[in-house]
């Protein structure tokens, strides 16, 4: 047929023309005299917005305030922002836009956890240094690479093993009930919790894993309850942990309960979520901030968005809960490029980031990237949480789990 | 005039994919090589329910099953990208000849919802099966080969991917010129006429499953030509639900529609991930904007006997064919 | 696990499946009327029951109306906003020729319209609840702890269905709309405007989703995505028969239970897949349904 054979002769030329693809250049792309161009990602539509809209917005201010004041070795920050839907092949469009269209020379992005490891081996091929934004990222992070940095709220597994440490030492717990998710992110908060158990004599762990659309938690709860266990550590998100807080004041277990960082987006709305403060009289939270936003010492970065978005500000649901997550981040790149000297290159950002230390004002610990583990935070600390008040559980608790090759 | 729309478009595309390599960045060839998985998606899909008119909204499953197919076979032993694609196609293809047993027993909203179910159990194994697919984790495949040249970029996969979406766009014209392609028309038109012209209805359903499976199978072998990353959440419902929305937006029934609109929606998809926070109001416009305006798509099915011109207005769709 | 302890299991998991499953019972109700009188198997469903949870919540929260404004004007908002729907949309779909395929594809625009407008509002993000309409006090049953709020849905599922029942076999409209579904061409000839009974079913599916939705709201905790509860009324609607109002509500039952029952049972992991292996069950073995009667033949 003959359009087959006009097919056939395009075929032949494209295979040919691979020989004449272009050679890699020489020069690291996205930096100039006057201009670092920076990649920005995130879920900025769609189910994920909640997780990467205001995070972006964090981000792109404190790269402003830092152009204000002169830039970086004289260089403004230009950003190009890309929207990943929360999405593992949008995320991959995103960044291959970015890197191949728009020329970046880093990325920063990264909201969702699941999307972000679908970047990793492009970005190994592409050798470009990638800064994840609030994903906990922990299947790009382990085994950890030399372009990829995340974690800057906290990794999953950090959240896992954190809260087991805690529910360990504060209420001496021995059975310890556990409800997860069923995804990847489950599973890696889980594992940690293992491990983190095993650690201590006559420790064990009883897991459900639930799905997180799910409508009714009669079977969790009752499964849980019935292993009786000192303590339910709850790793899911907002709305299955609220039904699970109601649903064990209805049964009438009142035992410890405390819900990692996953979940504690909106404490308001999760006092009404769960009929009110009487589900909360033994209910603690863990947390990654240094504060809660009424704290003084939050202050700046609220003012800050309010000075930059005053047009959001106003508007209800603004900041997003995660907002304050997307500054780290981009403290943690304006140091690298700082440290990396007048004349960056990819390589010297890298080399910059070995053994990296960076108190960011914002978390709970600092920012610490060490040769072999580039995940940013791994403690948290816990507060008591009645409804009303929160007071604060002295220390602040760390994941023993370290990455160990599979062999 | 048809013959001579074909042949020019079909040269007017040769030429500028031939050309894009060479002007494009990779970001351009990669959406390019995720247009051609979705034509063969939609020609798969063309097949089942545009030729044969069985509503089997299982094709994820089969994309799925194809792309870990090929993905563990070239993890495992790197062979011919030509194998991996061959074996992905052929295990969804018996998968689906066993599937297609649903469509003898039932038709219409009650094969749809029985095909979609299973698509969503097999969605569920993709997660669960951790062993073999690594679950929520998603999994990492090592680059396809082709004779000692290792496909390690969208522009080493490109004209693979090209060169599998036209073979698989020949095929499907030849087909439908074939006798198959005549019995599955038969078969949509009316079962009954079908015996009595001599075709194996139920046969045909199953052949026509298992066609639409392979293709499906070999776009997901196709796909691990140029990703090297899988998670289950791609391979669901709502992506059997766009390549549906591909073939209607083009026009059931039509080869060309299929094409059309596979290439249509995937840059509407990607060029909405520009539009932010109005993507989902502007999406839903536009599916029902086509609706309104342009149901029965671009391009107009295969002449339609008396019978289904008849069968319009009122939404009269469902129940058993008479 | 002792025999106490199954036990306990069973009543606790019956009973509470049988409060969800009203919430899957109702929407898979509205499902089935849109389907019995248009031949459309409505993929917006989920989304109009999420909308009556958020027009409401707008109510409440930004307008700061009493509960005895809101649930009226939401159940009328939400009837209106489907009623324009089929006027304007689907009967625009159905004169330009377009069938059964097309009919569902406008549905699921409808879905991302209605997803993205709520997403727009700022009201989105978090989970929300509604106040309490009930004190939240639990009731004993054998072994098993429900809430009064429990007992008022599992009450209002049945009221609705009574109603249902009255409407369909004893009013005009009722008796028209059941034509419609029959026969179409014929219930023309005799008088019936078919538009404006496919825009009544409309209008009802919505009143029934949004009903459930200020119910259920405060038990389930509603998102923007929590239109996927469809998924689970389409399942109940399946297995107790697509065609028949009774078999979705029973079948609307038998999800709930069934999702607690395997989730007590066999693991939580498989909660996610026990309704569509119901529905692949039930395909196969009775298409029809459990109480779908003979498999419906159209006059075309």
């Amino acid at each position: 047929m003959k359009f087959n054979a006009i097919r056939r002769a395009a075929m032949c030329m494209a295979i040919a023309g691979l020989g004449l693809a272009p050679a890699a250049q020489a020069a690291d792309p996205g930096i100039t005299d006057t201009t670092i161009r920076i990649g920005l990602f995130s879920p900025l539509s769609g189910s994920g917005m909640a997780y990467g809209f205001d995070v972006v917005n964090a981000a792109k201010m404190y790269y402003d305030k830092v152009n204000k004041e002169g830039g970086i070795h004289g260089r403004k920050i230009e950003l190009v922002v890309e929207d990943t839907r929360c999405n593992a092949n949008d995320l991959v469009a995103a960044v291959k836009k970015l890197v191949e269209q728009d020329h970046v020379f880093l990325l920063n992005g990264g909201s969702c956890s699941a999307a972000v490891v679908a970047a990793r081996e492009y970005v190994e091929r592409a050798k470009v240094p990638f800064f994840m934004l609030n994903a906990s990222g922990d299947g790009a992070l382990y085994p950890p690479s030399k372009y990829i940095y995340g974690a800057f709220s906290i990794s999953q597994y950090a959240v896992g093993g954190s809260v087991v440490e805690f529910a360990v030492d504060h209420f001496k717990a021995k059975k310890i009930g556990y409800i997860n998710h069923d995804d990847a992110y489950g599973g890696w908060n889980q594992t940690a919790a293992e491990f983190q158990a095993k650690r201590h004599d006559g420790v064990s762990l009883s897991v459900q894993s639930i799905n997180p659309s799910i409508n009714d938690v009669t079977a969790p709860m009752l499964k849980v309850r019935a292993a009786d266990p000192d303590v339910l550590l709850l790793t899911t998100y907002a709305r299955p942990a609220a039904l699970i807080i109601k649903k064990a004041h209805e049964l009438g277990w009142n035992k410890p309960i405390v819900l990692t960082v996953t979940g504690t987006a909106d404490l308001t709305q999760l006092v009404e979520n769960v009929g009110g403060a009487a589900a909360l009289q033994n209910f603690y939270i863990q947390d990654v901030v240094l504060g809660l936003p009424s704290d003084p010492k939050m202050q700046w970065v609220y003012d800050m968005y309010k000075e930059y978005y005053p047009d959001l500000a106003a508007k209800p649901g603004h900041p997003q809960s995660y907002m304050p997550y997307g500054l780290p981040p981009a403290m943690t790149v304006v140091k690298a490029l700082e440290d990396a000297g007048p004349e960056p290159t990819r390589e010297k950002v890298l080399a910059a980031l070995q053994n990296f230390k960076l108190e960011t004002g914002v978390m709970a610990s600092p920012v610490e990237f060490t040769p072999t583990d580039h995940a940013a935070q791994k403690s948290a600390i816990y507060m008591k949480f009645d409804g009303q008040n929160r007071e604060l559980i002295p220390g602040t608790f760390k994941s023993a789990w370290t990455y160990t090759p599979k062999q | 005039m048809k013959m001579d729309f074909d042949k020019w478009a079909l040269a007017a595309a040769a030429v500028v994919l031939a050309v894009l390599p060479f002007i494009a960045s990779g970001y351009i060839l990669y959406i390019v090589n995720l247009l051609m998985i979705y034509i063969v998606l939609a020609l798969g899909l063309h097949i089942v329910i545009g030729e044969t008119g069985q509503f089997a909204l299982s094709h994820a499953a089969f994309y799925g099953i194809g792309i870990y197919v090929a993905g563990i076979i070239n993890n495992a032993w790197h062979p011919n990208l030509v194998i991996s694609v061959l074996v992905a196609g052929v295990v969804a293809a018996g998968l689906g000849y066993l599937l297609g047993a649903l469509a003898i027993r039932m038709r219409d909203i009650y094969l749809a919802l029985s095909t979609f179910a299973f698509g969503e159990a097999m969605q569920w194994v993709f997660l669960n099966w951790n062993e073999v697919t690594n679950g929520s984790n998603g999994y990492q495949m090592s680059p396809a080969w082709f004779f000692g040249f290792e496909l390690t970029s969208d522009l080493r996969a490109y004209p693979f991917t090209v060169l599998g979406a036209a073979l698989m766009l020949w095929v499907t014209v030849w087909l439908s010129r074939s006798q198959l392609g005549a019995a599955f028309r038969a078969v949509r038109e009316s079962d009954v006429a079908a015996q009595a012209m001599g075709v194996n209805a139920n046969v045909i359903k199953r052949v026509a499953f298992m066609c639409s499976a392979a293709y499906a199978g070999m776009a997901g072998g196709l796909y691990t030509t140029f990703a090297s990353f899988i998670h289950p959440e791609s391979l669901g419902f709502w992506t059997t639900i766009l390549i549906l929305i591909m073939i209607v937006v083009g026009g059931i029934g039509s080869v060309r529609g299929a094409v059309i609109g596979a290439v249509i929606f995937g840059l509407i998809s990607e060029l909405l991930r520009q539009m932010l926070s109005f993507q989902e109001i502007i999406y839903g416009l536009i599916l029902i904007g086509f609706m309104m305006f342009a149901p029965r798509g671009l391009f107009s099915g295969r002449r339609r006997t008396r019978k289904a011109a008849a069968a319009t207005g009122a939404g009269s769709s469902g129940g058993t064919q008479a | 696990m002792s025999v106490a302890d199954i036990w306990l299991f069973l009543q606790q998991g019956v009973l509470s499946g049988l409060v969800t499953g009203s919430v899957y019972a109702l929407l898979a109700v509205a499902v089935v009327i849109v389907f019995k009188t248009t031949d459309v198997p409505n993929f917006a469903q989920g989304e109009i029951f999420m909308v009556g949870g958020y027009v409401a919540l707008f109510m409440i929260l930004v307008l700061d109306w009493h509960y005895a404004l809101v649930i009226p004007v939401t159940l009328i908002a939400v009837a209106a906003i489907c009623a324009l729907f089929q006027r304007v949309v689907m009967e625009r779909v159905i004169a330009s020729k377009g069938v059964g395929v097309q009919l569902v594809i406008a549905t699921l625009g409808l879905a991302y319209v209605l997803k993205g407008a709520v997403r727009q509002t700022g009201l989105g993000d978090a989970p929300r609840s509604l106040p309490a309409l009930i004190a939240p006090d639990t009731v004993i049953i054998g072994d098993a702890v429900l809430t009064r709020l429990d007992l008022m849905i599992l009450s209002t599922a049945l009221v609705v269905m009574l109603g249902l029942y009255v409407l369909f076999n004893h009013t005009r409209t009722g008796k028209a709309m059941r034509a419609v579904g029959m026969n179409p061409k014929a219930s023309q000839i005799v008088g019936v405007s078919l538009v404006r009974i496919r825009m009544l079913v409309w209008a009802l599916a919505g009143l029934i989703s949004a009903v459930s939705a200020i119910l259920i709201t405060p038990k389930i905790l509603i998102t923007p995505d929590i239109g996927h509860i469809a998924i689970l009324a389409f399942a109940a609607a399946i297995v107790g028969g697509i065609t028949s109002i009774p078999g979705a509500i029973v079948g609307g039952f038998i999800i709930g239970v069934a999702e607690n029952l395997v989730g007590l049972f066999v693991s939580t992991n498989a909660i996610v897949v026990a309704p569509f292996l119901a529905i692949l069950i039930v395909l196969v073995v009775r298409p029809q349904g459990i109480l779908g009667g003979k498999a419906q033949v159209k006059k075309v």
